[in-house]
């Protein structure tokens, strides 16, 4: 076991954390896979409006990678097919059946598992249709299989503020998440559990863990693990998985049916007592939210507060994400907010009073400021995991020198979003970073 | 507070994009913005963004100015008063120190806030806060004598030259203040320097009664014949380092009380708005210069050399200029350890050019004028090796 310090990053102390309670809610009436959130995929789709499904029958496949598949998350009529802007398949909705009916995928035997070919392996999973659990870094995309990966990162946390806790989603479940570690073994002989201290994990978990963290957010992320571990170029191209992830891998392997069970976080300062729940795949957010909040108004952030996106009340979870924050949607102006010594206002800088206010803050969704030109405070080079100078690097970008740019190390960055969020001049640094990554993706890997 | 909502309402109107005021919309979100902060929520990751702007941020080292002006009006008015054969009488010493101050920081924020409008509206950005430190910095650099037509033209040159043409701040190499106080300085140097700028006469007086020495320790130190202690000079024309250091002394506005300099920069390293390494480098360089001189002082040499490195600490405005000046994020070094050798050489420079060039009596300015122009290159460099270090992802 090696223990690895993360110097930099930042913890955000909002109000609203989840207990290590676990609820379980019935079914919802309906399910939704949200493709638009899955990167680099080009759906085509297998279904129409009013078709029947069974839980994990193909939806859709991607156009340039046809053994790329997603399954269905429910049993049932497809109710809707919702399209964005230049028709985006945003969501495919389905409409719940009382009585569910599985697709059968054949199982495999842990002593099989440890003899069988790793190509076929590779064809369950991605007939399974959770290939898309498993990323590949430097750019987080879904690997295409050439053989062996140099490395497969299974990531337990990385202490965002909200997000299931190992002790939660584990317990009870350590057979499986052995079985697909395991599983994980077939395809590399480098498989790395890296658990981040101070997260609520069983013993099971301490004794297999390879890589134990120590830091703020995001101290247990892969690709911050990789950049304070990497020794030569060639593990550039690493996977990772998250450690719920794992267990629907185990999930279809073993037992041959499309796993649908997931535990997600609900918190938030809007919600009345914030837990784990105990719910499935593409759940509504309503029907998650139903649990119990407070006030009227609220803006649903899905998959944690600082990788999370923003999603209307009517929205669903989406395939990769287990965190959904309720935050208050408050629309009324803050008056002399300037001259106020802020007792709670949580902020990373020391410019609010609130730096000696040690009980947790309500976080919102709002900027708190006006965009500015950059003027070179120097707070997200101190936040950045991966020591990458977000204040050059993005202007590097905006005017189109991309060499310089990765010579600025943008393909190291996590996008944890950190620098984004203490910018004062509201400059979207993330962003900017996540959209040249992009960019680069297609120029170097996409064909 | 219930009367101002349909205000704005109906004042946002006239702004907006088909109001008929639309194209001073900048002036408006801005005078807006002090008093209400109107939401606006992200669509992007990270939905949730930290409490700091830009906005507090100036605001703060704006807060730790005000100390200063309250020192500079009673110390203008102390030094008119005894300039003027009178003895310092608190109220009076305010009385008058408002009367000289006051029209000068009006005029400069009249001006000042006029440039940034103009520009804002001409070239369609917001109005940056950075003009109201710039605007409250230079007033405290100036002499009480100024004639406001040349502080208009000063803050008009660091505006617009020193910061605007470059669009804005955040994108100016040089500080602003800085830049209109180095201009009024090589402009109109009748004004600006000399002995009998810096003390105000009052009661039709056109000159300072004989007790009284309008010279600053800078011209002191600076024009001493040789053969006699630099320190014993200075002591009889009463400046003891207790002196210097409390700056009840004729000199800019506000420039001279380097024990408020010290709070004040104490106060916004505590904040996180200045860079410790700035403030720390400047008083080191200034230190080991210095003090290398005086080793290198012979008994002939100029006596000035032998001067012990804590009077140029505490001498005219260096540590205002170290604390506030040098110390500006934007025209600073943007990396840590080029921040430090920033610093040093500000410091550096000051000595040196004070010491050796006798036409400029303070040199603190130029010096961070000139290592402004230095930062990008520090940067630079240290940004270089720092990427060096990176093991490469491509």
């Amino acid at each position: 076991m090696k223990f690895i310090r993360i110097q930099k990053g930042f913890d955000l102390h909002a109000a609203g954390r989840p207990s290590l309670e676990l609820q379980r809610l019935e079914a919802p009436e309906t399910v939704a896979f949200i493709p638009k959130h899955i990167r680099f995929i080009k759906p085509r789709l297998a279904v129409k409006e009013k078709d029947s499904v069974k839980v994990g029958s193909l939806l859709f496949s991607d156009k340039h990678r046809p053994d790329l598949k997603f399954r269905s998350p429910g049993a049932g009529i497809v109710e809707t097919v919702h399209f964005g802007p230049r028709r985006i398949l945003e969501a495919i909705v389905i409409r719940l059946d009382s009585e569910e009916e599985d697709e059968i995928f054949s199982s495999i035997s842990e002593a099989a598992l440890d003899t069988m070919d790793t190509k076929d392996l590779v064809a369950r999973i991605q007939e399974g249709g959770l290939w898309a659990l498993i990323r590949e870094l430097p750019f987080k995309n879904i690997p295409f299989y050439h053989g062996k990966p140099p490395g497969i990162i299974v990531t337990m946390g990385t202490k965002e503020p909200f997000e299931p806790e190992p002790s939660v989603y584990l317990r009870g479940r350590e057979d499986l998440f052995q079985f697909g570690i395991r599983a994980l073994k077939r395809l590399t002989a480098n498989v790395v559990v890296v658990l981040p201290s101070g997260n609520d994990a069983p013993d099971f978990l301490h004794k297999m863990a390879t890589h134990k963290v120590s830091g703020k957010y995001p101290c247990g992320d892969a690709g911050v693990l990789l950049y304070w571990t990497k020794i030569d170029l060639n593990q550039k191209r690493t996977w990772y998985i998250h450690g719920q992830d794992v267990l629907l891998l185990a999930r279809l392997l073993r037992d041959g049916r499309y796993p649908i069970e997931r535990t997600v976080v609900l918190a938030g300062p809007d919600v009345k007592h914030p837990c784990h729940i105990e719910t499935r795949m593409g759940a509504p957010l309503s029907h998650l939210a139903q649990f119990g909040t407070i006030n009227g108004d609220h803006r649903f952030v899905v998959g944690g507060l600082f990788t999370g996106y923003p999603e209307p009340g009517n929205g669903y979870l989406s395939f990769h994400e287990t965190a959904v924050a309720v935050l208050p949607n408050d629309k009324k102006a803050e008056r002399f907010a300037l001259f106020k010594p802020g007792y709670h206002k949580p902020t990373y800088s020391r410019a609010f009073i609130s730096r000696l206010n040690p009980s947790p803050m309500t976080v919102d969704g709002r900027y708190h400021g006006e965009e500015r030109a950059c003027i070179g405070c120097g707070y997200c080079a101190n936040v950045c995991p991966v020591d990458i100078l977000p204040q050059f690097a993005f202007k590097t970008i905006i005017i189109g020198e991309m060499e310089e740019a990765l010579k600025h190390g943008i393909l190291d960055c996590v996008e944890c979003g950190l620098c984004s969020h203490v910018c004062p001049s509201k400059i979207d640094l993330a962003q900017i970073l996540k959209t040249a990554r992009a960019d680069l993706y297609k120029e170097m890997v996409h064909r | 507070m219930s009367t101002q909502k349909p205000l704005f309402n109906s004042l946002r109107k006239a702004f907006d994009q088909n109001g008929s005021l639309k194209r001073l919309a900048p002036l408006y979100e801005v005078l807006e913005s002090i008093i209400v902060t109107r939401p606006r929520f992200t669509a992007t990751a990270p939905v949730v963004r930290d409490s700091l702007d830009v906005k507090r941020y100036m605001m703060l080292v704006i807060v730790a100015l005000l100390p200063h002006y309250g020192f500079g009006v009673y110390n203008v008015g102390c030094q008119a008063l005894l300039a003027s054969g009178h003895s310092p009488n608190f109220l009076r010493a305010v009385f008058i120190g408002l009367q000289a101050v006051v029209p000068i920081v009006l005029v400069v924020f009249a001006v000042g806030f006029t440039w940034e409008v103009v520009f804002a509206v001409i070239r369609r950005h917001p109005i940056s806060e950075g003009v109201l430190v710039t605007c409250t910095l230079l007033p405290l650099t100036l002499p009480p004598t100024i004639p406001l037509w040349q502080a208009a033209l000063g803050i008009s040159f660091g505006i617009v030259i020193g910061k605007e043409i470059f669009g804005g701040t955040g994108r100016n190499f040089l500080n602003p203040a800085l830049t209109g106080r180095t201009f009024l300085y090589f402009a109109y140097p009748a004004q600006i320097s000399g002995d009998a700028v810096w003390t105000l006469l009052i009661g039709g007086k056109t000159a300072a009664v004989d007790a009284f020495s309008g010279a600053t320790p800078l011209a002191i130190a600076g024009s001493m014949e040789k053969m006699r202690d630099v320190h014993v000079v200075l002591s009889d024309a009463g400046y003891t380092l207790t002196k210097l250091f409390f700056g009840l002394y004729p000199g800019s506005i506000g420039g001279t009380a380097t024990f408020l300099c010290v709070i004040g920069a104490g106060f916004l390293i505590l904040l996180g708005i200045a860079n410790y390494r700035i403030i720390i480098g400047c008083i080191l360089g200034l230190m080991t210069t210095a003090g290398i001189l005086n080793m290198i002082a012979g008994p002939d040499s100029m006596p000035y050399l032998s001067l012990n490195p804590l009077y140029h600490l505490v001498m005219g405005g260096s540590m205002f200029a170290f604390a506030y000046m040098a110390t500006d994020p934007v025209s600073s070094c943007h990396m840590q350890g080029a921040r430090w050798v920033f610093g040093f050489f500000i410091g550096g420079l000051t000595v040196l050019i004070r010491v050796f060039n006798p036409a400029f009596p303070e040199g603190v300015g130029l010096a961070v004028l000139f290592m402004n122009i230095f930062a990008p290159l520090l940067d630079e460099i240290e940004i270089k090796m720092r990427l060096k270090r990176r093991v490469s992802n491509v």
